[in-house]
């Protein structure tokens, strides 16, 4: 591989390590409060991405924009979904809630099937072949804008969850649900908060992810193995782990497309899971000991 | 009392006589695939039931019993009928090293491990294209038995399936290994403090568990004759078991098998009803929906609620091995 190759590989692969941070925060956000893994996260990230698919494809809207949309409907939808379902499982044996979840996920595969076909889909936009060279690194204008947004995003979500109430009683749920109420956080109305945030980010993810790669109902398989990948890398619960984890397997991924071949990337990252579940279960940051993983 | 332990042995009789009567594909295929599912799900309630760690990867074991019974088949002739209990075998020492890896601790690492096994044995069926065909998939050899008699043999061995993992299941229930599988799910650290080595149990327990799923991989390969990367990782199969040990009751020897028997021939109706460019989807849906539902609303299960129910009203023997040695089994 020449220099040149190597520089844009890294480029490229933090630009979309961007993105990937920016899915799995809303990831490892979930759960750290409720201490279950939304299986459905991914095929969430899809739902939006072929929501903004079709906003795009029928009244025009720019993807990116289109974000302002997903954004706060599913929000809306999942704080319904936890005040409905999932509030009712709290304090019950988790794998209720970890099969629920894995029944959103089907659930959702379906709709998607049924509504936009099984074909493979992208979001193309005109200026989605575009792209800029500098210094002899070839930057796809796609890339660098979702990348760009991620990170904005990510910049939004860290304030939120350092600055603010709303994130020091998630910050404080987070560590423990039980000395938090102690304190006088209503966790059951927190964990609902942070629940509607983490599938926020999912949804801001989907019009980012939908103008980078091709996507169809059973993607999310692929993807919630990437991001879980990137959350157990991490550190389960823990932001800064997402956001470290998710830029070195971007880069990862990136430099195996073009050493290797797009087939076998996938296998950075579930070899990245496997390997550090059996060397560090806790990853990079996390703070969460054996009793939870 | 008597009739209850003789009825699984009529029931046996029965599926073993009734291919002698009806000579109808679609009935002997249904009870074939009725059978193979309960017996997978029966498997499933090991682990998933009796020491509460949900799996959502047996379709990974499923898959990599049809390849390697596929590819041996293929490569060395051997039938699939002198393989499945060796692929199964197999499925049970792969099963024990993922379970090293994810069961040393306690919960969330098991799900995502199972989770994304598929995905691995999946991408190197997709990938390894010299030695499984890639997507083209692998086709086996047709069975040299005349059209009418062919389904006899999977009927058969799948029935055989079943019987083994109701053995196997009663076994563990009765044992101490299965008293400390339950003391596992209803407290581990207790458990673990009154000397239970839960790694092994755990590991022990999942490696029965998939051994089911991937001799059920081995005998529906040559089944279809046929093994591809799409077809051999559906997820449905996984969800299938996961509501059939569900329906039934989770932590119980009959509810798989009992949940088997409801959920395939309501699936088969449904895809009758629903028009075929849907029907899969629609088939997902629905069971995404159920799955939700019954988690919601009736998570012990049939078995269990109806044990409850009947015991409330004052009626139940109390001497009911069954019922009373477990009396919250989903909890």
């Amino acid at each position: 591989m020449s220099g040149e190759l190597l520089a844009q590989s890294i480029v490229l692969g933090f630009l979309t390590g961007g993105v990937y941070a920016l899915t799995a925060s809303g990831l490892t956000l979930i759960f750290g409060v409720m201490r279950v893994v939304n299986v459905a996260h991914a095929a969430m990230i899809v739902m939006s991405a072929y929501l903004s698919w079709w906003l795009y494809r029928t009244l025009g809207l720019d993807p990116l924009l289109s974000i302002f949309v997903v954004v706060p409907v599913f929000f809306v939808l999942g704080a319904l979904v936890h005040r409905v379902i999932l509030r009712r499982l709290a304090g019950r044996d988790l794998t209720l809630t970890v099969l629920v979840t894995f029944g959103f996920a089907i659930i959702l595969e379906g709709l998607q099937g049924t509504l936009f076909s099984s074909n493979f889909q992208a979001i193309n936009t005109p200026y989605s072949l575009n792209a800029f060279e500098v210094l002899g690194i070839f930057v796809p204008l796609v890339r660098l804008l979702s990348g760009a947004v991620a990170l904005v995003l990510l910049g939004g979500l860290y304030l939120v969850l350092g600055r603010t109430d709303l994130g020091r009683a998630i910050r404080a749920t987070t560590q423990d649900p039980r000395s938090a109420a102690l304190v006088g956080v209503n966790v059951e109305r927190v964990t609902m908060l942070a629940f509607a945030l983490g599938v926020s980010m999912a949804a801001a993810g989907g019009p980012l992810l939908g103008m980078l790669f091709a996507f169809y109902p059973s993607t999310h398989w692929l993807w919630i193995g990437k991001l879980l990948a990137i959350v157990v890398l991490g550190g389960l619960g823990s932001l800064r782990g997402a956001f470290v984890a998710a830029v070195v397997l971007g880069l990862a991924e990136q430099v195996m497309n073009v050493a290797a071949s797009p087939d076998w990337a996938p296998l950075v990252f579930y070899g990245f899971l496997f390997g550090v579940l059996i060397v560090r279960p806790r990853g990079l940051f996390g703070t969460l000991g054996r009793e939870s993983l | 009392m008597r009739i209850r332990r003789l009825a699984p042995v009529l029931a046996l009789a029965l599926f073993a006589l009734l291919p002698i009567f009806v000579r109808e594909g679609f009935y002997l295929d249904l009870l074939l695939f009725t059978f193979m599912y309960a017996a997978m799900s029966v498997g499933w309630d090991i682990m998933g039931g009796y020491a509460g760690y949900v799996s959502l990867g047996h379709v990974g074991f499923f898959g990599l019993g049809s390849y390697v019974a596929g590819l041996l088949v293929v490569h060395y002739g051997i039938p699939v009928f002198l393989s499945a209990p060796f692929v199964g075998l197999l499925a049970a020492v792969v099963g024990a090293g993922l379970g090293w890896i994810s069961l040393r601790a306690r919960g969330t690492s098991f799900v995502i491990v199972t989770l994304t096994f598929t995905y691995v044995v999946q991408l190197l069926a997709l990938n390894l294209r010299g030695i499984t065909g890639g997507s083209s998939g692998l086709y086996l050899p047709l069975l040299d038995l005349p059209g009418d008699l062919v389904i006899l043999p999977f009927y058969y061995s799948m029935l055989a399936l079943l019987v083994v993992a109701i053995l196997v299941s009663i076994a563990i229930r009765r044992s101490k290994f299965g008293l400390g599988l339950i003391a596992i799910r209803e407290e581990e650290g207790k458990a673990d403090g009154s000397g239970v080595n839960t790694s092994l149990y755990k590991i022990l327990a999942f490696a029965i568990s998939v051994s089911f799923a991937g001799a059920a991989g081995a005998l529906h390969a040559q089944y279809l004759n046929y093994v591809d990367p799409d077809l051999a990782f559906e997820l449905i199969i996984t969800l299938n078991l996961i509501i059939m040990s569900l329906v039934g009751s989770r932590g119980t020897v009959w509810g798989p098998v009992l949940g088997a028997f409801i959920l395939m021939p309501l699936s088969q109706y449904l895809i009758y009803l629903t028009p075929s460019q849907i029907a899969g989807q629609v088939h997902l849906i629905a069971l995404g929906v159920i799955l939700v539902l019954v988690v919601m609303f009736m998570p012990d299960g049939i078995i269990t609620t109806y044990g409850t129910w009947r015991r409330r009203r004052g009626t139940a023997r109390p001497t009911d091995a069954e019922s009373a040695q477990l009396p919250e089994a989903a909890a």
